[in-house]
Order: C-alpha cells, then structure tokens, then sequence
C-alpha cells in the first residue's frame, strides 16, 4: 500500500462515481478542510455490511473497515456509496462519522429524492457535496450546528439539505480552526 | 439546541454504541449502561438529564428500573425504547412516569425531536427556578458578613477590584455568596450609578441564553414577535454578572469572547453595532482549568475573564463566621415571620459549629430559617435545626467533620430508603452536592 503524505484527505468511493461529482467534491474539501484530497479506492464489496432482513448496509461496519484499510498517515478518509445506509438504533442514516476520528462516509441512496426523472444534476451534485463535507466535518470533532445555514446543521429532510449553505458559519470556522491546530501541534 | 447528559441503558451492546455515536454528534455527553443494575450505580453518582431505557432487558427489567429512577428523581426524563409489538408495555411505562417511548429503529428525526422537547421543558423548569431564587437574592444583599481572616481579605479585595475597571472571575463553593461579592464589587465601583445586571448562565439553554444575552430584532426567528433588549444591552453603563459562567455551550463562548475582544455585539438578528459598555464579573463553581484540560471551556475566553480572580471560602473554613450569621438570619427571619425568637442555646450553636456546611452560608441561612418556622419557644435548640441528628452528639467527641458529615448523610439517606430527592431536600443541598457525597465518602446503598 502507498504511503501517503501526511495531512491528506482520502475520498473513496466504493462504487465508480462520475469524475465531475468527485471533482467537486474534491474541490469542497479543500476548500472548508485545507487539506490536499487523493482519491483512493479501499472498498470494492460491502456485503460484509449487508443486513438481509433490513435490505441496507451497516455503516458502523463500513467505517471500520475504511479506517482499517486507509494509509496510517491518511489524516482522514470519506467513503462514498450508493447503497442505503443504517445504523441499527435508527430506520436510515444520510451517512456517519466518526466523531473526532479518521473515517466518515456518506450514502447517495436518498438524495436523489424529490429530482424524479428529471435530471437536475447540478442540485443533485451539490447535496452530495454538503453531505460528504458535513459528515467529514464529524471527523474534525464538528458536532452538529443549530444554525440551519451551516453546513453541520443537522438535516431532517433533503429539503433541508437544499435550504443549508455550502460553508461553515463563523462558530463552526473557529471549532474547526481550533481543532486544525491541534492537530498540527499534536 | 444545547447539550443533555444521556445514559442509555440496553443489554444490546449494538444499540448502545449506535445510540451514543449518534447523540454524541448533537454534542450530547453520553454513558452507557449494559443493564438496570448497573445503570441503578451509575445514577447514584453521577446526575442525568435524560435516561433512554430499553424496555426488554435480561436481569431488571426497564419497567422496574424506570419506577425505582421515578421514585428517587422525578425530574430525570425518561424515555422508554421499545420493540416492535410492546407498546402496551411502553404504554404502561407511561403511566408509571415516563416521558415518553420511541419504537425501534426509530426515525432519526423522531429522537432529535424528542430530545429537544425534554430539554425544552427542562429549561422551563431550571428558569421558573432561578427566577425563585432570584427572588430571594434580592433579600441576601446585606448577609455577606464575616470577622473571620479569610472574609476580611476577601472584603479587602473587593474594595482593591471595585476601583478599576477589570474583568473579575469569582471562584468558590455552591452558596458561598459569589454573587454578593459581585454585587459588592459594583456597589463600590464607579460604574455604582449604572445597573448590575445578572445572568444565570446554566438556567438558559443555549436558543434562549442568546436571545436572553444579545437581545433580538423583531422576526429574527419564529418566536420573535417584537424586538428585545438583551441583557448585555441592558447593562449598558453597568455591570454585567454571568453567573455559573461554566455552564455555558462554545458557540455562546464563542459569542461572549468576541464581544470582550471587539467591545460591541449585535442583537440576534441584527445589523447594527451596539457598544459594549458594561463590566464583566463572572462566576462560577466548575474548576475551569479542568475544563480547558477536557475541551468543554475555551482557554483564550478564560484568560479574558481571569483578569483579576479570587475564591469565596467555604463556611466550614470560617467557622468563626457562624455565630455573627446564624444572630444575623435569626433576627431576620423572626422579624419576617413575626416570632418572638431571638437566642441561639449552647448547644444548638456547638451543632452549627461541628457542622460542615456543604451547602455553606445558604444552607445554614435555610436552616436558621426552618429553624424560625417549628421553634416553640424563644431560643433555637439544637432539635429544631435540620442538621441536627441526637447521633452527632455521641459521635462528635472523638469524631472528624468527615466522619460526621459521611454518618450524617447515611443517616437520611437510610431513613428515606435512599430517597435521593427527598434526602436533599433534608440536607437542604442539591442532587448533585448530595451525589457527590456519597460519591466521596464511598457510600453505597445496603443490598
């Protein structure tokens, strides 16, 4: 396995994604996080995860198997996965963290929700984008944000997704800054 | 929203951990419990806001730990989860006083939604408290006395801090008088003319400490019907006292440091600049330096409120204080109530003495008080004062404080059959003073 650079975000995706989603994805991460993005595949089979009776993946399974396979250096890894996720106190989960920890994920089952069959691509793109750095966000110890226009404001619907904005509010920046230098100090 | 102190108890090991990853990303601090029992010891030492019980458990069930939590503190919110096919039983936890029930696997949104309404309510109950004991505050301005060395420097540093213009931060022991020493160092200060305006931070949750600290435009969220001065706004000129300053969540750490730093704030909502024009005594009971150490309290938000700092001592070391305090309150409360009682005997002041005060001068002002309320004739005896136990007077002899307090405490505690509540309200000193207690001196409950 490769050894990576300290101080980077590793996006995986477990299924093959379109380069302009990854591309923006990517482009989001280092924008709030500051950190370079490699992409690195770790996952290519979740039926380790797989519950028959639910018919959805186990995410606490995914992230430690991504954790478990990341370069010890990665500083953090986002999956990304079209499956349906869950955890098993809750009926489904948009994605999962770990808090203050290396690996998050996010699903892309439900967020197509309300498109239908039209396209709407770009609306589509930017969920994705607000989700994948919204759980990453967990990762830098961010817990959820009671300003409904941050991006760590905790969503009841993809309606919600839609209204929230694509950045940090000024709280959120500073707990972020805070725990960067922590991380670069320790 | 802000943050709840959570125990989830379910034999499930995959539940639990799902359950607290979860709330632990609201920010939420969270213990786990594998099952009543254990859950039943965690509760004796530690204070929970919100208790998430699985009904079906191996051992004791949900329903037998929900009566004997229900019984000891009602005010503890319990929420019952349940599989699919028992609501009857969840139904039947209901009447027995739970809070609520979720089924499994439940919505996220249903939790979220649920946890907010308790703490909601919580918040109701922790502010009608505080207005109580406001209240009564009023009353408390003239009783921070003392002829003990200890009080003397403290009233020495008060009068050296009320001269300048500096952030104080107040240190000290529930019911020590943190907030007279504020109100005594603003009386004394040039700023004497302007308002001295109090907060208690802990009594707010964080939606409403803000709108409370900040004020709001009319509009700026669904409840704000009209614009509102906050009482930052509201201490122009003044002093602003942030009491139980520990209590508050980061993102008002947050707004506060800003507002030192840059010496205006705007209202929730607003656009305007309003200057800061107040002074900022804060204080609290929490050992902040253990709080910086664990994260839940900003350093550079401490180093601007520790500009200048002192401890009120606890009344067990200024014992000397006690006779001048009890005379104090008991002319007080006689004159309140209209009651002829105006001595203290002997023996009812060697009580008060060997007594440790954890409550400190408030206890001892409540029990003075009670004291005034069943006394029959003109002098307080040592059985109308609610410390008092015929026990201490054969172990006092040879007994330490501690020894005494720990004997004191398993006394009530075994007369109201472990009656967490009840035992407080006895000791007058809250849930939390009492758990430490039991906590420290090692108390456990017999089998």
């Amino acid at each position: 396995m490769n050894t990576q650079p300290a101080h980077t975000i590793i996006l995986s995706p477990i299924e093959a994604l379109d380069t302009s989603l990854l591309d923006r994805i990517i482009g989001a991460l280092i924008t709030v996080f500051g950190f370079p993005v490699e992409i690195m595949p770790l996952i290519d089979d979740l039926a380790f995860a797989f519950d028959r009776q639910r018919r959805q993946y186990h995410s606490t399974l995914i992230l430690e198997i991504l954790d478990r396979k990341a370069p010890s250096d990665a500083l953090k890894i986002l999956g990304v996965t079209r499956q349906d996720l869950f955890i098993p106190i809750l009926t489904h989960v948009y994605g999962e963290a770990q808090l203050g920890g290396r690996a998050s994920i996010i699903s892309l089952h439900r967020l197509k929700e309300g498109f239908g069959s039209e396209g709407r691509e770009k609306e589509y793109h930017t969920r994705v984008v607000k989700e994948a750095v919204h759980e990453l966000g967990h990762t830098f110890n961010l817990r959820h944000c009671k300003d409904p226009g941050c991006i760590m404001h905790y969503c009841h619907s993809v309606a919600d997704v839609d209204r929230k904005s694509n950045h940090l509010c000024r709280y959120c920046s500073t707990l972020l800054k805070d725990e960067k230098e922590r991380l670069m100090s320790g | 929203m802000g943050t709840a102190k959570i125990l989830i108890v379910d034999d499930e090991l995959i539940m639990r951990e799902s359950l607290a990853g979860w709330l632990e990303r609201d920010g939420h601090q969270v213990d786990k419990a594998a099952s009543g029992e254990e859950a039943l010891e965690m509760l004796e030492n530690i204070r929970y806001d919100i208790l998430l019980l699985d009904i079906k458990m191996d051992g004791m069930s949900g329903l037998d730990v929900l009566k004997r939590v229900h019984e000891n503190d009602p005010d503890v919110a319990i929420v019952m989860i349940t599989a699919y096919g028992s609501v009857s039983t969840a139904i039947e936890a209901m009447k027995n006083g739970a809070f609520d029930y979720l089924m499994k696997p439940f919505d996220p949104n249903e939790l979220g939604l649920l946890i907010e309404k308790i703490m909601d309510r919580q918040a109701q109950d922790r502010e009608t408290l505080f207005l109580k004991e406001e209240y009564r505050e009023r009353s408390r301005f003239e009783s921070m006395l003392g002829q003990s060395r200890a009080m003397q420097e403290v009233f020495r540093l008060i009068e050296d801090v009320a001269a300048t213009d500096s952030t104080v931060l107040i240190t000290g022991e529930t019911g020590t008088g943190k907030g007279l020493a504020a109100k005594a160092i603003h009386s004394k200060s040039p700023r004497c003319n302007g308002p001295f305006v109090a907060v208690n931070c802990g009594a707010f949750p964080e939606h409403l400490l803000e709108s409370e600290l900040f004020g709001h435009q009319k509009g700026a969220f669904t409840d704000a019907k009209a614009s509102k001065k906050g009482r930052l706004e509201l201490a122009h000129g003044g002093t602003l006292f942030l009491d139980e300053i520990g209590e508050i969540s980061m993102r008002m750490q947050i707004d506060l440091l800003r507002v030192m730093e840059d010496r205006v704030f705007y209202r929730v909502g607003g656009t305007q600049p309003i200057e800061a024009d107040f002074r900022v005594i804060a204080a609290t009971n929490k050992d902040l330096a253990q709080a910086i150490r664990d994260r839940t309290f900003r350093q550079d938000l401490f180093y601007r409120l520790n500009v200048i700092s002192f401890a009120m001592p606890p009344l067990r070391e200024r014992k000397e204080d006690i006779p001048i305090l009890a005379e104090h309150f008991l002319h007080r409360f006689s004159q309140e109530s209209n009651k002829d009682i105006d001595k203290i005997s002997r023996e009812a002041m060697d009580e008060m003495m060997l007594y440790e005060w954890p409550g400190n001068v408030r206890e001892l002002e409540n029990a003075i008080e009670r004291a005034v309320v069943v006394g029959k004739g003109r002098t307080v005896k040592p059985e109308d004062l609610p410390i008092f136990s015929p026990e201490h007077r054969t172990l006092a002899a040879d007994k330490s404080l501690q020894e005494i307090e720990k004997a004191h405490v398993m006394t009530i505690l075994g007369e109201t059959d472990w009656n967490i509540k009840k035992s407080a309200d006895i000791l007058q000193i809250d849930r939390s003073t009492l758990y430490s207690k039991i906590k420290r001196y090692g108390i456990r409950r017999p089998d």
